[in-house]
């Protein structure tokens, strides 16, 4: 019983944490907007969306894609988007053979162009892996976005990046859902800028 | 002008309308996290109580040896992921417990899907796999998905303590009678939904592992 109290104000107080961060991800809308933008122009220009991330970041990289190339709202249209993270057999493969560091900068190297769009998702910014192919993105040409919490880590130090955008909470189950946010928003303003003409016309597809 | 500009001069024609589109979208942006705001007010006060009540019975099954089972498509298969791993690997201040998402394995799912139909994709390894006592919990934003229903059904035969988080009106899933703790995001947008179901599984989370905590 005694835990029982315990645990309802454990609900409210949950529930009051995550309204801060998200009022503040509304005050970063311009950053916000300005990554939909650059994104709508590499997609323009026949870039794909290359997502990654570890842990539960992994299952926010293959949920992007799928919002990417199956979207939700019909007759919008699918756009080409891959998660680095889905094959358990090149992770570990490339976990065993170059060092999990390698894990995502390795499939980079080898499938990613200059035109496309880098997503790196980490709760902490401490995700060497991600920040490693971050970099190497970034030294090929790609459009670079993080999707970072806390302090941003060892990924907001990285120079250069494109967008760096910070869920501002250090509990990382709060940091995730700040950024689903994020991700559903990038999507939807994507095709904001795809849709409005003059904006990114003529057409290069 | 800057050397991408010159490059692809056309993608910078419209200037002044790439300005206001960004303002636009800042609003849009705004509102947005004012209505998931919202949206978690509403799903507190509708399940406040039913949130520790199932809280207490995933701790009572896990306590007894139970295993988690997550299940869902599209968007709702990486929150059953997201879900198996934060039971399972929770970071040094929490308890890991036994977890496992039925929507990892490809060679299972296809060839459910190929050999007999979509719809069991869930249920069938919930019938080979699912013990008395064991949970399981499952995803879908519509409430509808059959193949999510039939997953409960098998679970519920299976004597396994089951949860689901749907939005809308809850769809099917707020009549079937194979669902013990049944959430349902008040929205009718799959967005905020699955944002809002985001919220619902980490604070079960958090509640479970403060129910397991020796007090």
């Amino acid at each position: 019983m005694m835990v029982a109290v315990l645990m309802g104000a454990q609900v409210d107080r949950a529930f009051a944490r995550r309204t801060e961060p998200t009022s503040a991800l509304g005050q970063d809308s311009e950053a916000v907007g300005r990554a939909c933008y650059d994104m709508a122009l590499r997609f323009h220009r026949g870039g794909r969306l290359l997502c990654f991330g570890n842990g539960s970041a992994a299952a926010d990289a293959a949920h992007i894609v799928v919002e990417f190339v199956h979207p939700v709202i019909v007759g919008k249209r699918a756009l080409p988007a891959v998660s680095l993270a889905n094959d358990a057999a090149t992770m570990s493969g490339i976990a065993r053979s170059g060092g999990f560091e390698d894990s995502f900068a390795a499939q980079l190297r080898l499938q990613a162009a200059a035109e496309d769009i880098a997503l790196g998702i980490s709760a902490d910014g401490e995700c060497p892996n991600v920040a490693g192919a971050l970099s190497v993105a970034h030294d090929t040409g790609l459009l670079t976005v993080a999707l970072v919490g806390g302090d941003g880590g060892q990924i907001a130090r990285i120079a250069g990046l494109d967008h760096v955008l910070v869920a501002r909470s250090k509990d990382p189950r709060v940091v995730k859902e700040v950024q689903v946010t994020t991700y559903h928003v990038l999507w939807e303003l994507v095709h904001v800028f795809f849709e409005q003409p003059g904006v990114l016309a003529p057409r290069v597809l | 002008m800057s050397g991408v500009e010159s490059l692809y001069p056309f993608l910078y024609s419209g200037k002044s309308d790439v300005e206001a589109v960004l303002a636009d979208v800042c609003r849009s942006t705004t509102e947005k996290t004012e209505e998931i705001t919202r949206l978690r007010a509403d799903v507190l006060e509708l399940y406040r109580d039913q949130l520790v009540a199932c809280a207490s019975a995933m701790a009572r099954s896990f306590a007894a040896g139970g295993r988690l089972f997550t299940f869902g498509n599209g968007g709702s298969s990486t929150d059953a992921q997201a879900i198996a791993e934060l039971f399972q690997n929770p970071g040094p201040a929490a308890r890991p417990l036994p977890a496992a998402a039925l929507t990892t394995d490809v060679a299972v799912l296809s060839a459910l899907a190929n050999d007999v139909s979509f719809d069991v994709v869930f249920a069938r390894p919930l019938a080979a796999n699912g013990r008395v006592g064991d949970i399981a919990v499952g995803l879908s934003t519509s409430g509808g998905s059959e193949n999510v229903l039939r997953g409960f059904a098998e679970a519920t035969r299976r004597g396994m303590l089951t949860i689901g988080l749907a939005g809308y009106d809850g769809g099917k899933m707020t009549g079937a009678d194979t669902i013990e703790h049944l959430f349902v995001m008040p929205s009718s947008s799959v967005h905020r939904i699955q944002e809002a179901q985001t919220t619902t599984y980490h604070v079960l989370w958090e509640l479970t592992q403060l129910a397991l905590s020796p007090t």
